[in-house]
């Protein structure tokens, strides 16, 4: 369903010229905050999907990684799920500590959600430094527009008083959901960028790698315990 | 020919028995064939020669180390080794008898504490001062072990930094001026020392960025080992130090661990199946791992270890649901396994590993992301409360002072229910049961007693029947009385009337012709 969708412009031409010269990679955190059930899990499946090399492609989806090109830099998205039932409130703060982004996620077709959302913020806003973590609004399950409780028009309403960027999307149909990661890519890069030393570099070190220059070790065989 | 193979079973040389050495005395299979004096100083000699050898070895260590490190001999290091390995080369064939592995173990045992120090310290100089307080600590063993460890990590170090040639140099110059530095800091707090080595790793990698000309992955390689040989250095003093009560919450924390021992899985909503042999393996697993944690010095493989927890977890799950687990369901699940395992000296594995880690592996990355689950695991236990499992207060309280287990439960809907009596209802099952077990003792008493008596009644039946059977004998024997007819003894035909009436014996007849 989500293929057919319209190409991000200019995504295309980006991702090609991204295999014609080596661009610097640079690592970016982004965490998924809302209450359990909005969807938060399918929205970083669907954020995962297309990726090149996922970590840990089939176990789980609290830890993903996605990779996204931009015509200067390549950014390396690392997505943190957080638990999203109510008694974990108290911990999640942990989660965010250095985030570059942070995505709050409601489901548009529960109000209770949406009121979740708004203590979240305060909770978000009392412990982040500000401007630090670039904030969205994410209205998850578009696709339910016949059970919709909260309108657009409130979410947006919310984004503006908070001063956060706002969009509606659908895991199910992944529905803008490539859309507002392009967004997040652009804007961090912009805000964070690599200026204040916001980003670091990524690299895959291999770990093979160290293993062999560990065993070429000339003096190991002599001084071993036991045989 | 029989003889002389049957000798030779039995026959054992007289000069076999004696000692090697000719000394006259006997010898001993068990020491090589010499007598105990013989044996004696030959093992004095061996043994004089292995400390020699070991103070040859620590000698060509250091020279080599130095070699390595001195500003205009660091392209001749190689040819000095190979140099200096020969010369050892005679000593150790003149050992003889002693295999390779025997020489190891002779080496281990026989090699003084002076010479392990001396040995494993990077420069006799400068370490000096730490190596002998380790060497105060009162098990030898262990600290022979843990330097073992640590001289492993510094050769492993140094072999790396070989390969990057000056800054190499500079960088191990650097690594060992910060450990003396940081050994006579050892009144500070524990987050001085975190700064203090904090602002090592970030003055290092800023180095190492100008160096590598802003390209990372050489910096976090060399970052990697700059950690690990200075955490291994420094594990003793920094971990879990006296100027923190880090002590105090490990207890504290391992003390509330205990005291919810009675927390099910269906109270923390997990989704493990753990009747799928292949789940409660995965659990067992992610346990070990978590408790191996403290095992390891390296902030880095303590990070590996919770790592390797996690993964545990996520396959677990996903085997118990057929799908990839989200955070939902990891979070929960982590703090399940906390419980089931309540690791070692959580609290201060986790704060050294806060204080002592390169703060950008603890904010990204997948090993990040855990020690996070980790760390909201610890916090959430620490405040756990009725809520958060879904019990009533009244029923948390029993069950935390002990009056109630939910363990017995006979339907697990008793305690999800809420309210007291839902507690009650818990507690019953198990007194239903003891009642039931009881009836069932009485009805097998009764029972027994039935058997015993029935017993009884065979017992006395058995008697009666050969009373009666006695009666009977003696009532026949009364009716017919025994008589005894005397009868003369005769020969076989001697009664027989009517022998006259037999034909004559047959009587042998010969016929002519």
């Amino acid at each position: 369903m989500g293929e057919s969708l319209p190409d991000v412009p200019g995504g295309d031409q980006e991702r090609g010229a991204a295999f014609r010269r080596p661009v610097r990679t640079l690592r970016v955190k982004m965490v998924l905050l809302g209450g359990s059930g909005v969807g938060k899990s399918s929205l970083a499946l669907r954020f995962g999907k297309d990726e090149f090399r996922s970590t840990s492609p089939t176990v789980g989806c609290a830890y993903l990684t996605r990779v996204v090109h931009l015509s200067e830099v390549t950014l390396r998205f690392e997505i943190w799920d957080t638990a999203g039932q109510e008694k974990y409130h108290s911990v999640t703060p942990l989660y965010y500590r250095g985030a570059h982004a942070a995505l709050l996620v409601y489901d548009i077709s529960s109000r209770e959600s949406f009121i979740r959302a708004q203590l979240w913020l305060k909770e978000l806003e009392k412990q982040s430094v500000p401007g630090s973590t670039l904030t969205w609004l994410v209205g998850n399950k578009g696709d339910l527009d016949q059970d919709r409780q909260v309108s657009a028009q409130e979410g947006k309403k919310l984004a503006k008083d908070r001063s956060l960027f706002f969009t509606e999307t659908s895991a199910l149909s992944g529905d803008q959901v490539n859309e507002l990661m392009l967004d997040v890519a652009h804007r961090v890069y912009e805000h964070v960028g690599e200026e204040q030393g916001g980003l670091t570099e990524w690299k895959e070190t291999l770990p093979e790698e160290m293993y062999h220059r560990d065993t070429s070790n000339p003096l190991s065989s002599c001084c071993k315990v036991g045989p | 020919m029989s003889q002389r193979t049957e000798r030779r079973g039995i026959h054992v040389d007289q000069s076999d028995l004696l000692c090697k050495k000719g000394c006259g005395y006997y010898g001993n299979a068990a020491w090589q064939g010499l007598c105990s004096k013989c044996w004696r100083e030959e093992y004095q000699r061996v043994r004089q020669k292995q400390i020699q050898d070991d103070w040859a070895l620590a000698e060509k260590l250091q020279r080599e180390e130095e070699a390595a490190y001195a500003s205009s001999h660091g392209t001749q290091t190689q040819p000095h080794s190979q140099a200096s390995a020969p010369q050892q080369q005679p000593g150790h064939a003149s050992l003889g008898p002693f295999s390779k592995f025997e020489e190891k173990k002779t080496n281990e045992k026989t090699r003084k504490v002076t010479t392990v120090k001396k040995f494993f310290s990077p420069s006799s100089r400068t370490a000096s001062k730490k190596e002998n307080q380790e060497g105060k600590t009162p098990s030898p063993s262990t600290s022979r072990r843990a330097s073992f460890d640590t001289d492993q990590v510094s050769r492993d170090f140094v072999d790396f930094l070989k390969n990057l040639q000056k800054p190499g140099r500079d960088i191990h110059k650097q690594c060992r001026a910060f450990i003396v530095n940081m050994s006579s800091k050892k009144d500070l707090s524990a987050d001085e020392l975190s700064e203090c080595v904090q602002d090592f790793y970030q003055g290092m990698a800023d180095r190492l960025m100008s160096h590598f000309k802003g390209s990372s992955e050489p910096v976090e390689q060399v970052m990697d080992q700059v950690e690990k040989y200075i955490m291994t250095r420094l594990y003793k003093s920094v971990f879990c130090p006296e100027t923190t009560d880090d002590e105090k919450k490990d207890l504290a924390t391992q003390n509330r661990i205990r005291a919810l021992h009675w927390v099910t899985i269906q109270m923390l909503c997990v989704s493990f199946d753990e009747e799928i042999p292949e789940v409660s393996e995965n659990v067992v697993k992610a346990i070990t791992d978590i408790i191996e944690m403290d095992s390891k010095r390296v902030p880095r493989d303590k990070l590996g270890c919770i790592t390797r927890c996690s993964k545990h977890i996520f396959s677990a799950i996903r085997i118990t649901k057929n799908e990839p687990a989200s955070a939902d369901d990891f979070l929960p699940a982590l703090i399940y396994i906390v419980l089931k395992a309540n690791p070692p000296r959580l609290q201060s594995n986790i704060q050294y590993i806060t204080r002592f880690c390169n703060p950008s592996r603890l904010m990204t990355g997948e090993d990040g992301y855990y020690f996070t689950n980790l760390c909201c695991a610890a916090a959430f236990i620490e405040k756990l409360d009725a809520q958060s499992l879904n019990l009533s207060p009244e029923e948390f309280e029993r069950y935390m002072s002990g009056q109630a287990s939910p363990r017995f439960g006979g339907s697990e809907g008793d305690w999800s229910g809420g309210g007291p009596a839902g507690g009650a209802g818990a507690a019953n099952p198990a007194l239903a049961q003891l009642n039931h077990n009881l009836e069932l003792l009485s009805s097998l008493g009764s029972r027994q007693e039935a058997v015993a008596e029935a017993a009884r009644g065979l017992q006395a039946d058995l008697l009666s029947w050969t009373q009666s059977v006695e009666r009977e004998v003696h009532g026949i024997l009364e009716k017919y009385p025994l008589e005894v007819l005397s009868c003369t003894v005769s020969a076989i035909d001697a009664n027989n009337m009517d022998n006259d009436n037999l034909p004559p014996p047959l009587t042998p007849q010969v016929f002519a012709g």
